[in-house]
């Protein structure tokens, strides 16, 4: 008969829980009293005792120890781990500068790109009754229209809300764009002699100011408008004509209007984080009627912007429902009265809705906005690249960290040996990395810092460095600690790792222990770079088809003059005065220019007698001499243009082959057409140019005959554009001595149209130097750290007869092959993300291979080049060099 | 160091540890516990106290006497140190001494 055995599960059970020390005379205890109760109860009894027994001392006392040594203060250790950091760091001086440099410029992106977003989020986003102010929009849900939201009404729509809608406490009214003296004009004080040109006019209802709790500097918010020509300026325009005193009540003149002057009513301070911010000055409406029944009617005039505040606890969602009365009573009803057709299209896809004021800046782009406001697109998509290079960032520590391990092996081995448990290693991993990060993120910081103008620039911003707030400092301190864990937590699971024997014993570990992720990371580096190159390519050939198309005028040398309506009756005189110049070829009077800037209108043409039949045909009508054809450069394509001396011109027109081919005119010249409730004659007909941004289509316009016009532009001919300068500023000095000139260059201005495109492209090329600057950094260490790994097997393939070209493929291609899987995948990213910017563009290039071709060589290339340096220096490194210690 | 005062059930150990000498091990403390005071108590806490006491310094150990009935693993075997005995002492004086403060009229009385 064998000896009787304890079940075995529970022996096991024990050796897995015990203490090493206590086990053997636990397990020969139990077991003798196994043996007795064996001869006592049986078997059966004798291991459910045993089982029991062993439960029992499934208890603290007992358990294994995880540590014997604990310190009894963190803080040594810690400081041993930031030594012993330093001077890894200091040992390797190159990894380190790699390390903490690409590093820290991912970070002062970051914090560059956090604090433009920042500065994005927070516009409109301080009013004290925020949730209770909205701007009323106009919705149009007509697929076939080329606008959806529109912010225009006409002017007794504030009227019609406060009569109807006792939620609504106040209502006031904003005109922002260029539209009698909103947008810009010459300004003088009443008792000063000299114009100044100034911009940021708008016309804004008293209740506006107190809407949008306009903070005051003098004046009072309750009345600063309230009176009929009163205005309201801005701190700084103050401070430039008032100096030290307080002008209310003074008086100020807009172009030379002696007889209509303006009373200061109040002071604001400068606005700042609101969708106002560039206007300065807030002209009332009080008491105005641009035209007879303008006030009252609702027949025109969509000029109104109307923005409310709401009673405290309004359901906005259920008075917007009911604002389909005042749509139904007031706008349907107004055409239907005057029998006009689009009524019942209006009725069906037109409704008013409610936009809240904190969304006007962000969430406004589809809105048909006069306001600069920004996109939250925009950034969306700055965020995105933001964290995407952070990312690449972090992936780059890690990389290297890990590529580092073999030269870190013996270090992990000796600590194991010496006693250190795998969470000790985890501990000191993590502390070197955040210790790392804080460096970086110090440094980074800093390159933000010297960095925020020349972003500002690009980025069309005034962002201020936020060093002096409070919450900057422990910001930074959390980056640092979140960055730090997050860069940190692979590298130290993977090093902390080793096993001490096989390192010990001279087995290093490694470099490449897992090729999958280590070049999964060089594949997802330069994706993201090509992509990035990809976009920037793209949007610069944009902005090149953009700024060098056929626009149907010539934009180069041409001076437009602004101001001239100051002139008065001394207009013609001038103009000819300049047509005397030699170098001036033409000359021409206008409001209307192809850029933007100058004045735009709008209406609707109908064929004679159609206006209560047809849709018709919605464009802008222009007022320009007869000279404004050849001053442009724009071709008559049939007719002639209008005369200044026939009578019967009085109603000639031009018109552009856009309007003919959208009112289906076959025989163009002779037509008559109607617009502003008048019978229209065709003339001529021009070639269709481009007049708004590429983003929208060339819309129909009319050209009808004036004499009169805020700009002259001059076209002019010379070699020397400063004496042309020089003479055409002399002759505005005999006429105007008390205003300077003020001009402009046509091509100027009208790249100026652009500088959105212009500063996406600048983005876009700056992110993308960055992000391959970054992914070439970490190729380099990582070609660096391989190579050094595989330098005696390099130096045996020489010594048995390698040629240089041979090893070098050897080397290189191994890196190459990431870097082209990232381009492959680059691809589809790249094309569908510039589509969908190209989307926006009417007239817009299509994408070509060339700009993938371009992106992939260039990172190609580059990434070449920075293994080159390493792999040369391994092809030519003398093999008896590392082959002597074996 | 944890507490050095004595708990009942460490004192009954550390003096059953006295009464066995050279062969005081966990299972043979356990039988001579229910022997001497007729309580019953389970291997795991004598172990338990054992190692309390230690770490207090009262007790030492060391492997031996090793027996087929036992799968051939050897015992450990504990020993009174001159902290043990003298803790052992201490509580015994501090007991007469207390008695001997006891009024007579309390034996006398009986109790309630």
């Amino acid at each position: 008969m064998s000896t009787p055995q304890p079940p075995k599960w529970a022996e096991r059970f024990l050796e897995w829980f015990c203490r090493d020390d206590l086990y053997n005379a636990i397990r020969g205890d139990l077991e003798e009293l196994f043996a007795r109760n064996y001869q006592k109860y049986g078997k059966r009894k004798a291991s459910r005792l045993f089982i029991w027994h062993v439960i029992l001392f499934f208890q603290p006392f007992a358990f294994k120890k995880k540590n014997r040594f604990t310190p009894s203060s963190p803080i040594p250790m810690f400081k041993h781990y930031l030594k012993v950091s330093w001077r890894n760091l200091v040992r390797q001086k190159m990894y380190a500068i790699i390390k903490i440099g690409g590093f820290s410029i991912g970070i002062a992106l970051f914090v560059l790109i956090s604090l433009f977003v920042r500065d994005e989020l927070r516009v409109d986003q301080h009013y004290e009754n925020g949730d209770r102010l909205f701007r009323i929009l106009y919705a149009n849900s007509d697929p076939t229209s080329d606008w959806s939201r529109g912010t225009t009404f006409p002017a007794p729509i504030t009227y019609a809300l406060k009569d109807h809608f006792p939620d609504i406490e106040k209502a006031g009214r904003l005109i922002s764009f260029q539209f009698y003296d909103s947008g810009s004009n010459l300004f003088r004080p009443t008792d000063e002699a000299n114009n100044i040109f100034e911009e940021g006019f708008v016309y804004a209802d008293q209740e506006l100011i107190e809407i949008l709790e306009i903070p005051m500097v003098y004046g009072s918010r309750d009345n600063a408008l309230s009176e009929p020509n009163s205005i309201l300026i801005s701190k700084r325009k103050a401070n430039k004509y008032f100096p030290n005193q307080n002008p209310v009540g003074k008086t100020i003149i807009l172009n030379d209007g002696e007889s209509s002057p303006y009373v200061i009513g109040g002071v604001m301070e400068n606005l700042k984080n609101s969708h106002l911010s560039s206007f300065d000055f807030f002209i009332t409406l009080s008491g105005k009627e641009f035209w007879e029944g303008e006030q009252t009617g609702w027949n025109g005039g969509w000029v109104y912007s109307p923005y409310i505040r709401v009673r405290p606890g309004t359901d906005s969602k259920e008075l917007e429902k009911k604002l389909s009365y005042i749509h139904e009573n007031y706008v349907v009803k107004t055409f239907l009265q005057e029998g006009d057709q689009r009524a019942d299209s209006i009725r069906k896809y037109g409704s008013i809705e409610l936009q809240p004021v904190g969304d006007i800046h962000l969430k406004s782009h589809d809105v048909s906005d006069f306001l600069a406001v920004s996109d939250i697109r925009i950034v969306k998509l700055f965020s995105a690249i933001g964290i995407f290079i952070l990312l690449l960032a972090c992936i780059n520590f890690i990389n290297l960290s890990t590529a580092k391990s073999a030269k870190r092996a013996k270090e992990i081995g000796l600590r194991k040996a010496i006693g250190s448990r795998r969470s000790n290693l985890i501990q000191q991993f993590l502390s070197e990395s955040i210790f790392v990060c804080a460096i970086s993120v110090l440094l980074g910081a800093f390159l933000a810092w010297i960095s925020i103008p020349q972003f500002n620039l690009i980025a069309g911003k005034e962002i201020v460095f936020p060093l002096s707030e409070w919450w900057f400092v422990p910001v930074l301190a959390l980056l640092a600690l979140v960055i730090g864990l997050i860069a940190g937590v692979y590298p130290s699971i993977y090093l902390s790792g080793f096993r001490p024997i096989s390192v010990l014993s001279g087995n290093v570990s490694k470099g490449s222990q897992s090729p999958f992720f280590r070049s999964g990371l060089v594949i997802f580096q330069f994706m993201t770079s090509i992509v990035l190159i990809v976009g920037a390519f793209i949007v610069h050939q944009q902005m090149q088809f953009i700024l060098n198309k056929e626009l149907g005028f010539d934009k180069e040398q041409v001076l437009m003059i602004h101001g001239t309506n100051t002139l008065k009756e001394q207009l013609p005189e001038f103009k000819n005065e300049l047509l005397r110049l030699s170098e001036v070829e033409y000359a021409t009077v206008s409001d209307f220019f192809p850029v933007q800037g100058t004045y735009r209108n709008g209406d609707t043409f109908w064929k004679e007698g159609r206006s209560k039949v047809d849709e018709g045909v919605s464009g802008q009508i222009w007022s320009a001499d007869p000279d404004y054809l050849d001053a442009m450069g724009m071709k008559l394509v049939e007719g002639r243009i209008f005369s200044l001396n026939m009578n019967s011109d009085s109603a000639s027109i031009l018109v552009n082959q856009k309007l003919v081919k959208e009112l289906v005119l076959e025989n163009p010249v002779g037509e008559r057409i109607t617009f502003w409730g008048q019978i229209w004659t065709i003339v001529g007909v021009i070639e269709d140019f481009h007049f708004d941004v590429m983003k929208d289509p060339i819309r129909p316009l009319a050209l009808r005959r004036s004499e009169l016009g805020t700009i002259t532009s001059v076209k002019v001919n010379t070699q020397d554009m400063e004496a042309t300068l020089t003479g055409i500023r002399n002759i505005w000095d005999q006429f105007k001595p008390n205003q300077p000139i003020r001009y402009t260059f046509l091509d100027e201005s009208y790249a100026r149209m652009y500088d959105d495109v212009g500063r996406t492209s600048k983005i876009f090329t700056a992110f993308a130097i960055l992000a391959i600057l970054v992914a070439c950094l970490g190729l380099f260490a990582l070609s660096a750290f391989m190579l050094e790994q595989r330098s005696k097997e390099i130096s045996i393939r020489k010594v048995l007869g390698a040629s240089l070209k041979s090893i070098f493929n050897l080397v290189t291609i191994d890196f190459l092959r990431p870097v082209f899987i990232g381009f492959l995948m680059a691809v589809p990213i790249g094309w569908y993300m510039m589509n969908r910017w190209l989307e926006d563009y009417t007239y817009r290039i299509e994408i070509s291979w060339g700009a993938f071709a371009f992106a992939g060589g260039t990172a190609l290339l580059i990434a070449l080049l920075t293994i080159s340096i390493e792999s040369i220096k391994a092809a030519l490194a003398d093999p008896v060099e590392n082959l002597r210690s074996e | 160091m944890k507490g050095t005062n004595l708990g009942e059930f460490e004192e009954l150990v550390l003096l059953t540890v006295g009464i066995l000498f050279d062969d005081a091990y966990g299972l043979a403390i356990t039988d001579e516990l229910a022997k001497q005071t007729g309580r019953k108590s389970t291997i795991s806490s004598v172990h338990k106290a054992l190692v309390r006491l230690e770490d207090k310094g009262y007790l030492s150990s060391h492997m031996g006497g090793a027996t087929d009935s036992r799968g051939g693993r050897q015992k450990r075997l504990y020993q009174l140190t001159q902290s043990g005995i003298k803790v052992l002492q201490q509580t015994r004086e501090t007991r007469n001494t207390m008695w001997g403060r006891i009024p007579k009229i309390v034996w006398e009385g009986g109790g309630v």
